[in-house]
């Protein structure tokens, strides 16, 4: 078992290594990354939502919809942990 | 050779990190060390999204002189990209929320079987 | 309303999961009326972007009225309106069905457990009608917490198979947010038709080859696609009636879904059948998954984990269209997404109902059934018909169109395994049928005759077993669906003209 856990292991961590050649290198300023979307949220984000924090920005209004998404799932976790570990104490007395 | 290490280096320890934290997701046999290795998963990842953000010579994503002041050119290559850091703000909170769930069903497994090795669990339900 | 009605699908649920928890506070009788409100709502909502669908093409829907790849959008084509309302019918009848199992089983969980209920759904439209990688990834999350919760208050094994469930889910979610990342990376952008613009001039990188073989692991654990199903059939056996009736048809049907949308959509078919032999990989698969969930269906004498094998077979059905990459077996994946939707909400919800009335879920003592519980019964061999393929149910046609797909792309050995997994599925359901409607009577044990309440007074010493029914709110659903699946089958060629046959993704 455990030498099966390791085969997948490596086999996962090489097929990661593998893809990490054809990637930009790190820290480039011309990278796809930081080219295609993000520089509206820079360049535009005082203009468009009166923030100077650009992350911010993002987070609270561009992308908006994935900031209610994530409250969500902390809503979901809470009623989750309530659900099991509630127990009735009736029986108790 | 040298430059393309140099150049990569970073996502490979991030990956070293996944690696670590995916074995003792599926080879471990303690339920508590399992979900150490999926914090462990968890956090790479967040690293790796992180570090794609990085541009050379770039300053945090805060636009100075924002209020008050005349409008000027920015520059987008001056500051890093923000939209990885979001995503990441929004992937802790789903990390930490399924971490608190996980450790919830812990909880629910010890009171049942008073155990929290995988075996001896296994052994209790026959 | 129809303008908005795709985000309305989404967020009556969410809002209405706050208002059950502060309603069920108040007053614990009114969480019930509020989550049939909600999905009731929720499910016209569907239904109405279902009609603008087919009626002037697809939806995009821009959140926060930001252009696409800067902000969120939703995008509603039809394969996306017709998941998205089978699923919403889904969860709304079996939310009927709810109401007494649960109050039988988790008495004094439920204002917590129609919350979750809720939450459920809201994660599962979200992943179905978003345009936005990320998102998705938000709302899968969702719905995989709400499920690995419901399933952890079952009985007695239930939490460590919720757990193994969590681990193997939280591998196959971060291994699809790995593959947004290289694909970020790669392209620097989220949203879904955008990367379907701007994928095709790198085809060749080795980036993205990574990215699609995550996505191809991370979707298969989530769906159960065979050699990663083992979490499947203890988390189903284990979980509470009606969470098994919920989850089993809906979670990995989306993710069929979600593969079905990357494979053909965010990547171009020249990429997953073409350029890397995927598809032809994923059909292999399929055909083992088939041909081993069906055998290890045969093995159980618990009905419940029968079933779930069941799902693990049928996944393989849905996994063969999507590997065949051709017209007619794409048609057959989504009509067995319809299929198995239904009949397998239909099949859960006996054997959910069986539980209730009889407290027995061993096949083996199913013993003359069909007398005390005639209508659940009759759904039953309804669903088992369509599960096996007899015509004019569902299964019948969706399994037709798999077998031509297999014709078209001149693979004989897909055609062999389809008729030979349906054999085997006679062979399984059959064995549930002849118990339970065939066994003589002589052979009941005394303690059987117990259960059963065998009246010996009637007709010349023939025993007389009294018509003991499920209430009706078990009982019309379960026979919605056991109709639906029948009435669905007749009408199937009408449902490919007006939405499956737009449904199948350009290129193909």
């Amino acid at each position: 078992m455990r030498i099966l856990a390791l085969i997948a292991v490596i086999i996962t961590g090489a097929i990661l290594i593998y893809g990490t050649q054809d990637m930009p290198d790190w820290a480039d300023p011309q990278s796809p990354a930081s080219t295609h979307v993000s520089p509206r949220y820079i360049e535009k984000t005082l203009e468009e939502t009166a923030t100077p924090n650009a992350v911010t920005s993002v987070l609270a209004d561009y992308r908006g919809y994935d900031t209610l998404g994530e409250t969500t799932v902390i809503f979901t976790a809470g009623v989750c942990c309530i659900l099991i570990l509630r127990i009735r104490r009736r029986h108790r007395k | 050779m040298f430059d393309f290490i140099i150049s990569k280096y970073n996502y490979w320890i991030y990956i070293v990190l996944m690696m670590i934290g995916f074995y003792g997701m599926i080879g471990k046999k303690n339920l508590i060390k399992k979900v150490i290795g999926m914090n462990i998963f968890q956090t790479a990842i967040i690293l790796f999204f992180i570090s794609t953000a990085a541009k050379r010579g770039g300053t945090l994503p805060i636009i100075e002189h924002g209020h008050g002041h005349e409008m000027q050119a920015i520059e987008a290559a001056s500051y890093v990209n923000p939209l990885p850091h979001v995503l990441m703000l929004t992937a802790i909170v789903v990390m930490v929320s399924t971490l608190g769930v996980a450790l919830a069903i812990v909880i629910a497994i010890y009171k049942r079987y008073n155990t929290l090795e995988e075996e001896e669990i296994l052994k209790h339900k026959i | 309303m129809s303008l908005q009605s795709p985000a309305l699908a989404v967020v009556i649920p969410l809002i209405c999961a706050f208002l059950t928890l502060l309603f069920g506070w108040w007053r614990k009788g009114l969480c019930y009326p509020t989550t049939l409100v909600a999905l009731s709502l929720s499910t016209l909502a569907s239904l109405d972007t279902l009609r603008v669908v087919i009626t002037t093409g697809t939806i995009r829907y821009h959140l926060g009225n930001w252009d696409p790849p800067w902000g969120i959008e939703y995008v509603v084509d039809h394969l996306n309106a017709f998941v998205l309302a089978i699923i919403s019918c889904i969860t709304f009848v079996v939310a009927v069905y709810s109401k007494k199992s649960v109050e039988q089983e988790l008495p004094d969980k439920i204002i917590f457990f129609y919350t979750i209920y809720l939450l459920l759904v809201t994660g599962l439209l979200g992943i179905i009608v978003t345009g936005d990688m990320f998102n998705l990834y938000v709302f899968l999350e969702i719905a995989s917490l709400a499920a690995y919760a419901l399933i952890a208050i079952g009985e007695n094994g239930a939490p460590l198979a919720s757990f193994r469930y969590l681990i193997m889910g939280t591998i196959g979610a971060c291994f699809y947010l790995l593959g947004v990342g290289y694909l970020y990376i790669a392209t620097g952008s989220l949203n879904m038709a955008d990367l379907s613009q701007l994928l095709p001039g790198i085809y060749h990188s080795k980036v993205i080859i990574v990215a699609f073989i995550f996505f191809l692991v991370g979707i298969g654990l989530k769906m159960a696609l065979f050699p990663l199903h083992a979490w499947l059939p203890d988390a189903y056996t284990y979980a509470p009636s009606t969470v098994s009736a919920l989850i089993a048809p809906t979670m990995t049907k989306v993710g069929a879904y979600v593969m079905i949308r990357i494979f053909f959509t965010v990547f171009k078919p020249y990429f997953s059948v073409e350029l890397i032999p995927v598809t032809t990989i994923l059909s292999w698969i399929a055909a083992f998954a088939m041909i081993a969930g069906s055998i290890f269906a045969i093995a159980q004498s618990d009905l419940k984990r029968m079933l779930s094998y069941s799902v693990v077979a049928q996944i393989g059905y849905i996994a063969l269209g999507i590997g065949l990459a051709n017209r007619a077996g794409l048609t057959g994946a989504v009509l067995h997404i319809l299929n198995e939707v239904f009949t397998k909400g239909c099949l859960f919800s006996v054997a959910g109902a069986i539980v209730y009335k009889m407290g027995i879920r061993d096949i083996y003592q199913f013993r003359h059934l069909y007398r005390k519980m005639p209508f659940t019964m009759g759904a039953f061999v309804m669903g088992a018909f369509s599960m096996i393929g007899i015509p004019p149910t569902l299964g019948f046609f969706s399994k037709l169109y798999l077998i031509l797909g297999s014709i078209d792309a001149r693979q004989w050995v897909f055609v062999a395994v389809i008729l030979i997994s349906s054999i085997l599925n006679v062979i399984y359901f059959f064995k549930v049928v002849e118990t339970a409607y065939f066994e003589p009577r002589d052979l009941a044990t005394k303690k059987e005759k117990e259960i059963l309440k065998v009246y010996p007074h009637n007709g010349g010493g023939r025993e007389e077993i009294a018509m003991d029914e499920v209430p009706l709110s078990m009982l019309i659903p379960i026979l919605i669906m056991g109709a639906g699946i029948l009435l669905l089958g007749i009408f199937s060629i009408k449902i490919i003209s007006t939405v499956i046959q737009f449904a199948i993704p350009s290129g193909i």
